[in-house]
């Protein structure tokens, strides 16, 4: 009985101590009361997603997850409305080419950073400078490639001296993740800022101010009363963003209601599980994101440095492989219909995209055809089967890869006109590699702004990054005048024409295109996923 | 009478046995030294063997001359020697760097993270001791009786099931089926923004939550613990219980417990007491080596439970090829390791002095 009372007394002892500690640390404990507008409509909302931020510093990162946070609290010079990718002055008044070299942009007036700070011509120069001269391994300062100077006559008006005259891209450019605009008294002009400083300084003009930030954790975002841009005031009284590396725990945390919102990005059999789910809606909209083949010109077989080089087999193997690839069952059965069947290079949903592969391949109607297969091959005089060694990325792209290019494997074996040497490669060594050592090889593109050059002029001109050898001066030739017409309908044409003749080609094989898909609470309302490929906080409520 | 010389031979192995205790001592902290550099040296190999974070970041959508570019720029593309040197000057100088992927001082992840994970490392001990102790004492009373079988077959096996099993198999059934407790992360929403608010935080969330001084974040905080705990401190657990059950068995066969019996000591008084603190000797030594296994363990549990801690965050820069991240998380783990090991060999010849040294 003695040790009973004796642990009794110790345990009473602990608890008192325990509480007695409770009460010192709560009294020493203090809470930063933050600041923000609470104006808006509705009560606040909680997003979870697996994206990753880089940095919040746009010099120092070229990510979808950063570039997320921009677009709620950085102003750019131009964006896109609500549901449109065609860009129009955000912060700005105006925005057009004054001469074919220089594009003239004015400030509204009397715009300000959440810290107080006035934002002007200087911050707009200070922000495309410092990008260009920081060029950070992990920055887009390429995008900034036809920028020679930036020019502020006076405080609201700057101009844009660029390299190529009457660049069609530039606008898109600066709604871009090289576009968003930064305070130069927060903002080092010389390296990349760390978050903490932009945070504690507040240097936000965006539609939202950051309440609370720990990175790839939790961001609390309050609406910003000072915002002045085109997208108008946050329909919410603020949105709280929570981090997830595993796709499996977003899902149940949507499901169960623990969040209102989850962007991106789950895998496609629980989008499909989510879909019959009553609590929860799914949203779908249009993704840039496509999915394609590519072949090396040099090394494909019969390429132009392998055994038997053969230009018009060569082309013959490419076609017959067209011919037999399925995507409609490969989004189906794959993918579960979260991707769409791509026919086209540039995207659906932009200028100029014309389905240009479905009637020259297959049954002509976006189905395979295996006797065009055989036809196109005899007629070369190609011996079946050709042996292809397809390398594909497992941990990039997805899980959902490897049944991919199952399913492509097979779709390509079935007749017996190709035999596939299936394999797959980590990231870092596959682009070690992919330049030199794989004949036939996997990719993905994601657009840098919502402009059909940008699934052209990095594919096909000369000095292309996929650096497959392919080289078409009447591409190129192009490539170089729809970049800088200023007529849309005669720029239109010139982007299908481009389309038709890579389609002869077959530089690549487009495959895929991945749909936006959000999936929100039942209550939530004003989810806006639209061909500008941002997602924003400021349309949702509930 | 005692002459000088016989008092000098008499004091003589006194006194070389106390030079020969610091001695050994400072011997070992000489050789925490060499340890860290080994290890240090050989994950910069590793990590420059296997690619660099430009690569693994923007490798798609970079044509092979640009991504050459930016290596270059970076000085990636610099001889594996002049660059280990440059680090290890850096490290002399105490600056882990800054990493690559998300451009934060190494130091500062160490601190915001390594709270975490000595949060759930303090929970595991704790699951460990409270499972393995008595668990440990009631398989050496019923030695080889049913019960004995039963809780080393359980022993092994919590010691034998790779943690991630674990992990997964706790989660499905319990928080997803059974909806007992939450599936991921260290706190609920509603609270970490709360933890969030406060000044100074520690990254303790246990300790933040006690600060704030309300109950409903405490308890949040300490549900979701529960089942990270448990999985990583399984491990240790059923470690603990052989070693309590070998060591009680030893001492329940001595002298003076029989002698205790034969004083009238009460059963329950006489099996839990006075084997208990013989056989908590070894427990404190095992703790310390047990700390690097807590550590490798939480690289997994953490992974598992999204409890972002070092554990996490090693893996998320792992995949990122982020070695100045990865590199500065090893060598505090490390640190870490060889100190309790240091400590535990100290206290071992300290405590035991058959221990030769």
């Amino acid at each position: 009985m003695t040790i009973r009372r004796s642990t009794r007394a110790r345990l009473g002892l602990a608890i008192g101590a325990v509480g007695a500690t409770a009460v010192v640390l709560a009294g020493c404990a203090s809470t930063n009361s933050g600041g923000g507008s609470t104006a808006a409509s509705s009560q606040p909302l909680i997003i979870g997603t697996t994206d990753k931020i880089t940095s919040i510093d746009p010099a120092g990162s070229y990510d979808n997850g950063s570039f997320a946070v921009m677009n709620q609290i950085y102003p750019f010079l131009m964006n896109s409305k609500y549901g449109t990718a065609e860009v129009t002055p955000d912060i700005a008044t105006s925005a057009e080419f004054t001469s074919p070299n220089e594009y003239t942009v004015k400030l509204k007036s009397g715009l300000k950073y959440a810290n107080g700070d006035a934002l002007d011509s200087s911050d707009v120069k200070f922000s495309f400078d410092r990008m260009v001269k920081i060029n950070d391994p992990n920055g887009p300062a390429s995008l900034l490639g036809n920028l020679d100077s930036v020019e502020t006559p006076d405080a609201t008006t700057v101009v844009f001296h660029l390299k190529n005259p009457n660049d069609q891209t530039w606008a898109q450019v600066l709604s871009s993740p090289a576009g968003p605009i930064v305070d130069e008294k927060v903002f080092s002009a010389d390296k990349v800022t760390p978050d903490q400083t932009i945070v504690d300084g507040k240097a936000f003009a965006g539609q939202y101010d950051i309440k609370s930030y720990k990175v790839n954790e939790l961001i609390d975002y309050v609406p910003n009363k000072d915002y002045q841009g085109n997208l108008g005031a946050a329909q919410n009284s603020g949105v709280t963003v929570k981090y997830y590396a595993d796709a499996s725990n977003l899902k149940l945390d949507i499901s169960k209601g623990n969040i209102d919102v989850a962007f991106p990005s789950l895998s496609p059999s629980d989008i499909s599980d989510l879909r019959t789910n009553k609590n929860v809606k799914v949203v779908d909209g249009p993704g840039g994101a496509i999915r394609y083949i590519v072949w090396n010109f040099n090394t494909m077989p019969f390429g132009a440095t392998a055994q038997g080089a053969d230009p018009a087999k060569a082309l013959a193997v490419r076609q017959a492989a067209a011919d037999l690839i399925d995507r409609p069952a490969i989004a189906k059965d794959v993918y579960k219909d979260t991707f769409t069947p791509l026919y086209s290079y540039v995207a659906k949903g932009f200028t100029g995209a014309n389905d240009s592969l479905k009637g020259l391949y297959g049954d002509g109607k976006g189905g395979p055809s295996l006797d065009k297969a055989k036809q196109t091959l005899q007629a070369a005089g190609v011996t079946t089967p050709v042996t292809l060694n397809l390398q594909y990325n497992g941990d990039h792209y997805g899980p959902s890869s490897g049944d991919e290019y199952a399913k492509i494997k097979s779709q390509l074996e079935n007749g017996g006109l190709f035999t596939v040497n299936l394999a797959q490669t980590e990231w870092v060594t596959y682009q070690k590699q992919r330049v030199d050592s794989y004949p036939v090889y996997q990719l993905g593109w994601f657009p840098d702004f919502s402009d059909a050059d940008n699934y052209l002029t990095p594919f096909f001109s000369k000095e292309n990054f996929l650096s497959n050898h392919y080289d078409n001066p009447q591409v190129q030739d192009l490539l170089a005048k729809e970049a800088t017409n200023t007529d849309a309908n005669s720029r239109k044409q010139q982007i299908e024409q481009i389309q038709d003749l890579v389609a002869k080609d077959l530089s690549t094989i487009p495959l895929l295109q991945g749909t936006q898909i959000a999936i929100v609470g039942k209550d939530v309302q004003g989810t806006t996923l639209d061909a500008s490929f941002k997602f924003r906080y400021a349309p949702l409520h509930k | 009478m005692v002459t000088a010389v016989d008092a000098a031979d008499f004091a003589s192995p006194v006194t070389a046995k106390r030079g020969g205790l610091w001695r050994y001592i400072l011997i070992r902290l000489l050789l925490i030294i060499p340890t860290i550099l080994i290890l240090v040296t050989v994950v910069f190999i590793l990590m420059r063997v296997t690619g660099d974070p430009i690569t693994a970041a923007l490798g798609g959508r970079l044509a092979p001359a640009e991504l050459a570019r930016r290596l270059h720029e970076a000085g990636y593309d610099r001889p594996i020697l002049v660059q280990y040197a440059e680090y290890l000057r850096n490290l002399l100088m105490g600056d882990l760097g800054t990493t690559l992927t998300d451009n934060r001082p190494v130091t500062q992840i160490l601190l915001q993270y390594g709270s975490a994970t000595l949060e759930l490392a303090f929970y595991a001990l704790i699951v460990a001791l409270i499972i393995g102790m008595p668990f440990g004492l009631i398989a050496a009373y019923r030695r080889d009786r049913w019960q004995d079988a039963l809780l080393r077959t359980g022993a092994i096996l919590a010691y034998a099931t790779p943690i991630f099993f674990v992990a997964i198999l706790l989660k499905l059934i319990l928080a997803v089926n059974l909806g007992a407790f939450p599936v991921a992360g260290r706190a609920s929403t509603r609270v970490e923004l709360e933890l969030q608010s406060i000044t100074n935080p520690s990254g303790i969330y246990l300790v933040d939550a006690l600060r704030l001084g309300d109950p409903a974040a405490v308890a949040d905080v300490l549900w979701h613990a529960v089942l990270p705990a448990i999985a990583l401190g399984l491990l240790t657990a059923g470690i603990f219980l052989r070693l309590v059950r070998t060591n009680v068995i030893g001492t329940l066969g001595s002298q003076y417990v029989t002698s205790a019996r034969s004083r009238g000591v009460g059963e329950y008084t006489r099996v839990t007491k006075h084997p208990c603190r013989p056989a908590l000797i070894p427990i404190i030594t095992l703790m310390g080596l047990q700390i690097a296994a807590l550590l490798s363990g939480a690289v997994l549990t953490e992974t598992s439970f999204e409890w972002k801690g070092l554990g996490f965050m090693l893996s998320e820069y792992l995949k990122a090829r982020d070695f100045v991240a990865v590199q500065g998380i090893v060598i505090l783990i490390a640190i870490i390791v060889a100190v309790a090991n240091f400590i535990v060999d100290v206290l071992a010849v300290v405590i035991d002095p058959r221990v030769r040294y």
